[in-house]
């Protein structure tokens, strides 16, 4: 099996790699890929039903807090229930949207405002070294930057240097971090075609 | 009496953004009931989307009204798609590994492909490119700015790139360091990626902070409504 | 004693009606008692009936015939020159009949199992009462292998040393190696045969005459037979595992063993002091009664018969040529008797083959009665000569009993019971048959004969008369043989389908003794244990939680505290921002670079052009990436009329597009699949947006309310993605940024791209615009902000955020460089005190 799967991945990835530089095998990839479109649709069902059943599991077994697994099951299968007969865009659906996606969603990213402020207040006391000023006073520069004053922009910080730190000075640093993004992108994909690396399950 | 659709969806929206701030007075009851529901209405709008935009369009309807090359194309997926089922049991979950070696393979090929023609090549690229002067000039930016711009990102993705290296060798007395140009490097290129990374923090906050604007300014447009309402 | 039956498998007493035991289910009858004429088996001196066969010749099985030929030509050679050649061994590859298939599945057991059951036989406790009989039936189908065929052909110059050895009553140790040695060999192939160069009287028991011309399945049989012969250590082993089972032995099986242990100690001659010792005496009263009488009589004739062969050969001119272990066998203490191999053998066989066989007569013991007085059976003119002997071997079968040992003493079968007469008598009768059949032929009458049922005899009236002849005797023992017979397992499958007790139980493999104990006590020193007390220590140190000091009590209150302040604090700036009704600040005047772009973006694509916009950001970010997203799409409505064409990446993206153009864009009055198209979600990621950007057409074929998106107004005239005017990626994510700009670097073409993006991936996406890989970048809010502002004055979203968000910005700078200075001096402070207290 194990050689089998290693083949199905190298031969996969050959011809999809192929459909880059050789014309002739871009039909072949596009056939490959629209596979593989489908695929990952299934796969997301699959994960949905990986997560149904763990919580059914823990409202079978009587668990501490199957309760919230009962209300998680309800949601699920009601939201479902009506996306199927609805479909997803329609009126009801939106308003399951915007009544619940949507507000818990961002109210745990609004609360997330608290967070990053607390842990910027607190960096120095942990770790008062040349990273923690430099990241600390570039939050702290760009935060400053990025408001503006009753009268206009915050002369100097908010028209020249804020915009020479993100667009200069960070750029090095996230093409640096990009090129290594994509160095390590690409020797990962070398392992996978290779098949040094088989995280499909063949060891 | 008829409650308008808005005024529905801002209640529940209201309720819900309390329930998730009540975190703040720490983790209870309320903000775990508000999370469980959410995240299964999530996933039931999610199973939702993917049988209606994904398996309906691409699977079922080739095989149910396509002709004969697209029943047969999609029969490949279809097979593909029981193995992955099969998943769910974990005594046939090693015949998802076929179809997960597909995936995994092809998305390697995409991965590899796309790091190198879409990110390094145009990136070591656009590096060279800033001592450009001349396209500078024609921007309207002046050579001596170019070329301070243009070494300060050279220099800041090189030490960046640098301090990314943890190549070392030992020392007489048993420690571990790197070799010194490299060590230097890398010492600058902390403060690049230092730089990088408050500017990502801002950019965080920000983001942050404009959701909390949204769920600010909704409860406010639900109460007014509430009470233009009434 | 009349009136029950002790079962002779688990040694319970039975009523004498029983056919089975009520407590094991073994049979207790005779299985051949309830033949009745036709069927019912010749008696000993009875004729068969003479039929003509001659029209059944060409209906016979081609082995029988093969016999009948070969007899016919060889029945007036002489013996010595038959005995003289060379014995070939059997062919070992081709399986020409089902025992060759047979062996060969044996064998393979043999390599497999050999450790297990092979142990159990040599050194270990016995195995259950029950399991007794399938043990040994087992082991007889184990130890029939082909190899066992060329130990016939060793003449005593050859002996090899384990046989000459065998006087000299090796060590337990060393027969146990021996045994196990040969058992592995078992399936190895055969040394080359060597000329037989035993004397003439020792040709006759020793040489397969003819053996090339006999059957396969007689030349195997005849291997499983020799094998017997020449590996006296296995019987050996048997005994030990005898003596070490004494306990479990059934009562009436040690009575056997002591009586013919007593009675005929020339006999055992082979037999070695271990095996002597392993039968002690034992109560012979618990004998049934039928048993008892015919040990009895079995030790009354082996008190002043056998030896005959002795006898004979002792007596021979030709003595300096025997075997070490024949000429060694006076001085050898007696063991009970062992006869047994042949019937053994033949229980390895299917039942149809012991029916037509002869060897189940043959097999009989020969008994006291003497040679001159089988002549008259020699003499008979009537019968043909191979017949004649079969009977004279009937004759020897007749009245012996049959040891229970003799089951599991499978390989002593001494060519020197034979007599001359006899042995003369059989070669003439069966010149082609192997020596192994004729020296079986004058066993001694502890052998049983095998008994058939009526399923397995062929049908009597179409039976020629010498396959009648055949059939076996109704010895006057035959039950104990069948009760040992109690692996009745009748093969389904396979090769062996059909035949019945040919593979062993597996309990009867199962090494009943307890492993050997193996301390594991860790000898250590006390300097060794200190050590690992130490180490142990560290690791404890290492593993245990240590409380962090700011997360004391003290402090997650105090943290908490802090936590509350910040959220309170922000939250009253951001009402306060949003509840002002005035702007309090200037909305951003600057136009930086990437925003510019994107202006230009909007700005100068064609008109009514068709515009792929890309919403890939998740429902937490909807205020931001809407407020972001908003005054583009606007002006670029406003100006160029763009049908649109909506697409997703995100699972939930397809329905926040429809909240995009049912909110922000709502003024606009977009209308789907004529001015906008949602084609909703593609999955897949990096594969599902090189498939996208590869062929649109294939990739998302169908709109999100499942109607052929390809042929609607939005997407008039476009085939490619290169087609499309203008891509604008609505993200919050620099990774989806960062693959949507790989995946169509190649494909798109020329058309400007423009990212409106979370002000968290703004940076990151910044390398993309400085490589102009992307035509413009409008981040979060205030990129929102600046684009409102050059919006042609158009109120937006962004002019209500602002405020707050000023607020906030500006909160968050004056928070955090005074909060993180703060905490930097108590940072500092809390390290030299730390320091002054070290």
């Amino acid at each position: 099996m194990q050689v089998i799967t290693a083949f199905i991945a190298i031969a996969s990835g050959v011809l999809v790699l192929g459909g880059y530089f050789f014309p002739a095998l871009a039909g072949v990839q596009t056939l490959l890929l629209n596979w593989a479109i489908i695929l990952a649709g299934v796969a997301a069902i699959v994960g949905i039903l990986n997560l149904t059943s763990v919580h059914m599991d823990k409202i079978r077994r009587g668990e501490k807090g199957s309760a919230y697994s009962a209300l998680l099951v309800i949601g699920l299968a009601a939201t479902f229930f009506f996306g199927m007969i609805l479909r997803p865009q329609h009126n009801v659906m939106q308003m399951v949207l915007n009544g619940i996606i949507v507000p818990v969603e961002a109210a745990l990213m609004g609360l997330l405002t608290v967070s990053l402020l607390y842990a910027a207040i607190r960096l120095l006391r942990r770790r008062t070294d040349m990273m923690g000023v430099i990241f600390l006073l570039t939050a702290a520069l760009l935060f400053l930057g990025s408001a503006t004053l009753p009268f206009g922009d915050i002369p100097l910080i908010g028209t020249l240097i804020r915009p020479w730190v993100s667009q200069i000075l960070a750029l090095g640093g996230a093409r640096g971090i990009l090129i290594g993004v994509a160095l390590g992108a690409l020797t990962t994909g070398l392992r996978v075609l290779f098949a040094v690396d088989r995280p499909y399950g063949g060891t | 009496m008829i409650f308008p659709p808005d005024l529905i969806t801002g209640v529940i929206s209201f309720i819900f953004t309390i329930l998730i701030f009540s975190y703040l007075i720490g983790d209870n009851p309320l903000f775990r009931i508000a999370v469980y529901i959410f995240v299964g209405v999530s996933a039931g709008y999610v199973a939702a989307i993917a049988l209606w935009q994904v398996i309906v369009p691409r699977l079922i309807y080739p095989l149910v009204f396509g002709s004969m090359n697209e029943k047969i194309f999609a029969a490949i997926p279809l097979l593909g798609s029981l193995f992955i089922l099969l998943k769910v049991s974990s005594r046939m979950a090693g015949v998802a590994r076929m179809t997960m070696a597909f995936l995994v393979g092809a998305g390697a090929a995409v991965i590899v492909a796309g790091a190198v023609m879409g990110t390094l090549i145009p990136q070591v690229g656009a590096t060279i490119n800033f001592f450009d002067l001349n396209a500078a000039v024609a921007v309207g930016i002046s050579k001596g700015e170019a070329f301070g711009n243009g070494l300060v990102v050279l220099f800041g993705t090189i030490f960046s790139l640098v301090y990314f290296h943890f190549g070392a060798s030992p020392k007489a007395d048993g420690s571990m360091h790197r070799f010194g140009l490299i060590e230097i490097a890398a010492w600058v290129g902390r403060i690049f990626i230092g730089i990088t990374l408050g500017a990502v923090f801002a950019g965080v906050y920000a983001a942050a902070l404009t959701a909390l604007i949204e769920r600010i300014a909704s409860i406010i447009n639900f109460f007014a409504n509430l009470f233009g309402n009434f | 004693m009349a009136d029950s039956i002790k079962c002779p498998v688990c040694g319970e007493s039975n009523p004498a009606s029983q056919e089975f035991c009520q407590y094991c289910q073994s049979r207790l009858q005779p299985i051949t008692g309830s033949l009745k004429s036709p069927d019912a088996p010749i008696k000993p001196g009875q004729a068969p009936t003479k039929k003509n066969t001659a029209e059944l010749e060409p209906v016979l099985p081609q082995w029988l015939r093969d016999a009948r030929d070969s007899s016919r030509n060889n029945e007036d050679e002489d013996v010595p020159q038959a005995s003289q050649r060379p014995a070939k061994t059997r062919p070992a590859a081709p399986a020409e009949d089902l025992l060759a298939g047979l062996q060969s599945q044996s064998s393979d057991g043999d390599e497999d199992e050999t450790p297990d059951w092979l142990a159990s036989i040599t050194g270990t406790a016995p195995t259950p009462k029950k399991n007794q009989p399938e043990s040994s039936e087992a082991r007889r189908v184990e130890l029939g292998d082909k190899n066992d065929f060329a130990q016939e052909e060793t003449s005593d110059a050859d002996t090899p040393s384990w046989l000459a050895g065998l006087t000299e009553n090796k060590a337990q140790a060393n027969e146990k190696d021996e045994l196990t040695d040969w058992f592995r060999s078992a399936d190895d192939s055969r040394p080359p045969q060597q000329p037989a160069k035993t004397p003439a009287a020792m040709d006759d028991i020793f040489s397969a005459p003819a053996a090339d011309d006999s059957p396969d399945w007689l030349r195997r049989m005849a291997a499983d037979e020799d094998d017997g012969k020449a590996q006296p250590p296995s019987f050996e082993a048997s005994a030990n595992d005898f003596s070490s089972q004494a306990s479990e032995t059934p009562d009436w099986l040690r009575g056997m063993e002591d009586k013919a242990q007593s009675a005929d100690p020339a006999f055992f001659a082979e037999s070695t002091a271990d095996e002597s010792e392993a039968f002690d005496p034992l109560s012979s009263g618990e004998l049934p009664a039928w048993l008892s009488a015919q040990a009895e009589s079995a030790a009354k004739r082996a008190q002043d018969t056998t030896p005959k062969w002795l006898k004979n050969e002792a007596g021979a001119p030709a003595t300096g040529e025997l075997p070490a272990w024949l000429s060694t066998s006076e001085d050898t203490v007696p063991l009970p008797p062992v006869p047994e191999i042949s019937a053994d053998a033949l229980g390895d066989l299917p039942d149809w083959l012991k029916a037509s066989a002869p060897q189940t007569s043959i097999f009989e013991q020969p008994d006291e009665t003497p040679a001159a007085e089988v002549e008259p059976a020699e003499a008979s003119i009537d019968s043909p000569d191979w017949l004649n002997a079969f009977k004279e071997a009937e004759t020897f079968a007749s009245n012996e009993p049959a040891p229970a040992l003799e089951k599991d003493i499978p390989f002593d079968a001494p060519p020197a019971f034979v007599g001359d007469s006899q042995a003369g008598a059989t070669d003439n009768l069966f010149t082609e048959m192997p020596d192994w059949l004729s020296s079986a032929m004058e066993l001694p009458a502890s052998s049983s004969p095998t008994p058939i049922t009526n399923a397995d005899a062929i049908a009597p009236g179409e039976l020629p008369s010498w396959v009648q002849a055949m059939r076996p005797v109704d010895a006057p023992l035959p039950s104990s043989s069948s009760s040992f017979s109690s692996d009745q397992t009748l093969e389904s499958r396979g090769a062996l389908a059909g035949l019945q007790g040919v593979l062993p139980a597996a309990p009867g493999f199962t090494p009943t003794s307890k492993p050997r104990a193996y301390s594991i006590r860790l000898q250590a020193t006390e300097e060794q244990q200190a050590h690992a007390v130490l180490l142990e220590q560290i690791l404890a140190a290492e593993t245990a939680p240590v409380p962090i000091a700011s997360y004391s009590s003290l402090v997650l209150r105090a943290s908490r505290g802090l936590r509350w302040f910040l959220f309170f604090v922000i939250f009253a700036a951001v009402l306060f921002g949003l509840s002002v009704g005035a702007p309090i600040f200037s909305m951003p005047l600057g136009v930086p670079r990437e925003i510019g772009g994107a202006l230009n973006v909007a700005r100068s694509i064609p008109e009514n052009a068709p515009v792929l916009a890309v919403f890939d950001y998740e429902a937490s970010r909807v205020g931001e990436m809407e407020v972001a997203a908003a005054p583009f799409f606007d002006q670029m409505i406003l100006l160029k009329h763009p049908r649109l064409t909506f697409i997703s990446t995100n699972e939930t993206g397809s329905v926040l597009i429809e909240r995009f153009i049912s909110g922000p864009l709502a003024g606009h009055n977009y209308e789907n699949r004529i001015t906008y198209l949602n084609l909703g979600y593609l999955p897949g990621g990096q594969l599902g947006i090189r498939a996208f950007s590869l062929n649109p057409r294939a990739a998302s074929p169908l709109d999100i309310s499942l109607q052929p998106a390809w042929a609607s107004a939005p997407l008039e005239g476009v085939a490619s993605l290169s087609q499309f005017a203008a891509l604008v990626l609505v993200t919050d994510s620099a990774d989806a940024a960062r693959v949507w700009i790989e995946q169509t670097e190649s494909t798109r073409g020329e058309i400007p791209v423009v990212v409106i993006s979370s002000a968290q991936a703004a940076p990151m996406i910044q390398p993309y615009f400085d490589s102009q890989q992307i035509d413009g970048v409008v981040a979060g809010l205030y990129g929102g902000a600046v684009f409102e502002q050059n919006n042609a004055g158009r109120p937006g979203v962004a002019r209500r955020y602002w405020d707050a968000y000023s607020l906030g910005m500006l909160l968050a700078m004056s928070l955090a460089l005074g909060g993180g200075l703060w905490n930097a001096a108590l940072g500092l402070r809390d390290r030299a005190s730390a320091r002054e207290a070290k």
